[in-house]
């Protein structure tokens, strides 16, 4: 019996220490910081919220939806870099005529899949939490978004290149997976298995896209 | 009458202490050694960051095991098909998210003791403290990890275990593994997995998988993580090749994870790049390059 004090005591000093240490733990050092671009932030923080708040407007129907989506995505995003890019390999090889099939192609699937994407998620508010600068004219600009059904802020981060006060996002960064990166792979692959033949993935993104929006 | 089993009681009580203060200590230990590291990139932000490093595109491609994997890979969606999918989607069905994040809150706070052994593991002692305090008091005031209150004192959740522990110390992630029914992976974090199911705290005290409280937690988790992981499989529809996409997602995923414990900086593709010749950026039909918009309105606001 006597000896249960210690014991206690020393349990009661360690859940006291642990918590403290946690404690502790959160006075984080300020970070080595590298080098923010504000007009990246900026125009990251305007462009996608602008996006999101489309996305989320109770008061749109599906068809108003897609068409401001479908305008709000040029001013956003750089669509014809976007597109080269994500035919990796094969993006030397296209021809003038596959290459413009190919993009009417792809930007019709692709503001399908993203619309349905983005709003899987019902995010409200963009905040921009940070960026970096990779090199000049190449920014990651950390944010994060909340609102509507999502539990916990969730992060996002955008890859934007530009300069000045004119910027476009090429690439979306997810739970650490960029789309455009995976979007590649995706494409190369599937030419690859049609034996370098890009007209299949042409017809493939032309028959996604009549699929239903919502499932 | 009452001296012996409590003398016991007290004996294995003083014997788990002294554990517990051992752990702490070696993990300090081991915190001291890499010290440096430890300055050099204290708790490196979550998402990217700078200039290049080593590429790991590469290495989420590594599939020298395709024709098994894609194999396995559509027998498991069909089993997702037929059985997991129905279940999860059901269980979304008749359950309002609040609760579901509530389910999935006990869940992650069952997880946050694998999480300690593995932040002491790595060396990182302020981790271990954060995961460790954070359990304590989300099963405590949380009421069973029902409510994450710890987040609200400012102590935010993070995850570690086995795969990135190795990763931690350099270990490669080796061919690709899409691994029947459990999903996809790699030779390292196949490894990493059976560890954590051998070393889970909770999954020794719990007595495994044969107890109720083990099968139970085993199977609120599987359905828990398939709910959550819905949106993910609905974008694998969406996919040209959607192997290839759970492939590409899940090696991003996984290094994205352990470049949290490393500190190291994603390498990243040149978007300006890819077309081998020509100045012209993005050539070709489209408009070349970024027309850069006419400068938008310094007035612009955010919300």
């Amino acid at each position: 019996m006597t000896d249960a004090r210690p014991t206690r005591r020393f349990a009661q000093l360690a859940l006291v220490a642990l918590i403290g240490l946690g404690a502790l733990s959160q006075a984080r050092p300020a970070l080595a910081q590298a080098a923010r671009d504000p007009q990246a932030e900026q125009f990251v923080q305007t462009r996608a919220q602008r996006v999101i708040t489309v996305l989320a407007d109770k008061n749109q129907s599906i068809a108003q939806k897609k068409a401001t989506f479908h305008q709000a995505i040029d001013q956003l995003a750089d669509v014809p870099k976007i597109t080269n890019f994500v035919l990796g390999k094969y993006a030397r090889t296209v021809t003038p005529d596959q290459r413009q099939r190919f993009a009417a192609a792809f930007r019709v699937y692709a503001e399908s899949v993203y619309q349905n994407r983005i709003s899987d998620y019902h995010g409200e508010v963009l905040k921009v939490t940070g960026s970096t600068v990779r090199k000049p004219g190449d920014v990651i600009v950390n944010t994060t978004i909340s609102g509507g059904q999502i539990g916990q802020p969730l992060p996002v981060a955008w890859r934007v290149l530009g300069g000045g006060t004119s910027w476009k996002v090429v690439d979306i960064q997810f739970k650490g997976v960029w789309l455009a990166i995976t979007q590649q792979q995706d494409f190369v692959s599937t030419i690859d298995n049609a034996g370098g033949n890009i007209d299949v993935l042409i017809s493939q993104l032309q028959r996604d896209a009549q699929r239903p929006a919502s499932r | 009458m009452n001296g012996a089993p409590s003398r016991t009681l007290t004996k294995t009580s003083r014997v788990r202490a002294r554990t517990l203060a051992l752990i702490a200590v070696g993990g300090l230990a081991v915190s001291a050694a890499s010290a440096h590291a430890q300055n050099a990139a204290v708790e490196p932000p979550p998402l990217v960051a700078a200039p290049a490093a080593t590429g790991d595109s590469v290495d989420t491609a590594y599939d020298p095991l395709q024709g098994f994997n894609r194999g396995s890979y559509g027998f498991s969606m069909g089993l997702d098909r037929a059985v997991l999918r129905p279940v999860a989607h059901g269980y979304m069905a008749v359950t309002p998210s609040p609760l579901r994040r509530r389910v999935s809150a006990v869940v992650y706070n069952l997880g946050e003791p694998s999480t300690t052994v593995n932040d002491i593991l790595q060396g990182k002692p302020k981790r271990a403290g954060r995961s460790s305090a954070r359990f304590l008091i989300n099963s405590t005031i949380g009421v069973l990890g029902i409510w994450d209150v710890a987040t609200g004192m400012g102590l935010k959740a993070h995850d570690a275990d086995f795969g990135q522990t190795f990763g931690r110390y350099g270990v490669r992630p080796g061919p690709y593994l899409y691994v029947p029914v459990i999903g996809p992976s790699n030779f390292r974090d196949g490894v990493g997995r059976v560890l954590d199911f051998f070393t889970d705290p909770v999954g020794i005290v719990g007595g495994g998988y044969t107890t109720t409280f083990g099968a139970t937690r085993l199977g609120v988790q599987t359905v828990d993580t398939r709910a959550r992981a819905d949106t993910a499989f609905r974008a694998l529809d969406d996919a040209t090749d959607p192997y290839v996409t759970a492939r590409s997602a899940y090696g991003q995923y996984r290094e994205a994870f352990i470049r949290e414990a490393t500190g190291q900086v994603q390498a990243l593709p040149d978007f300006d790049a890819v077309p081998a010749d020509g100045a012209a950026v993005s050539g070709g039909a489209e408009p070349a390059s970024a027309p850069p918009e006419t400068a938008p309105a310094p007035s612009e606001q955010s919300q």
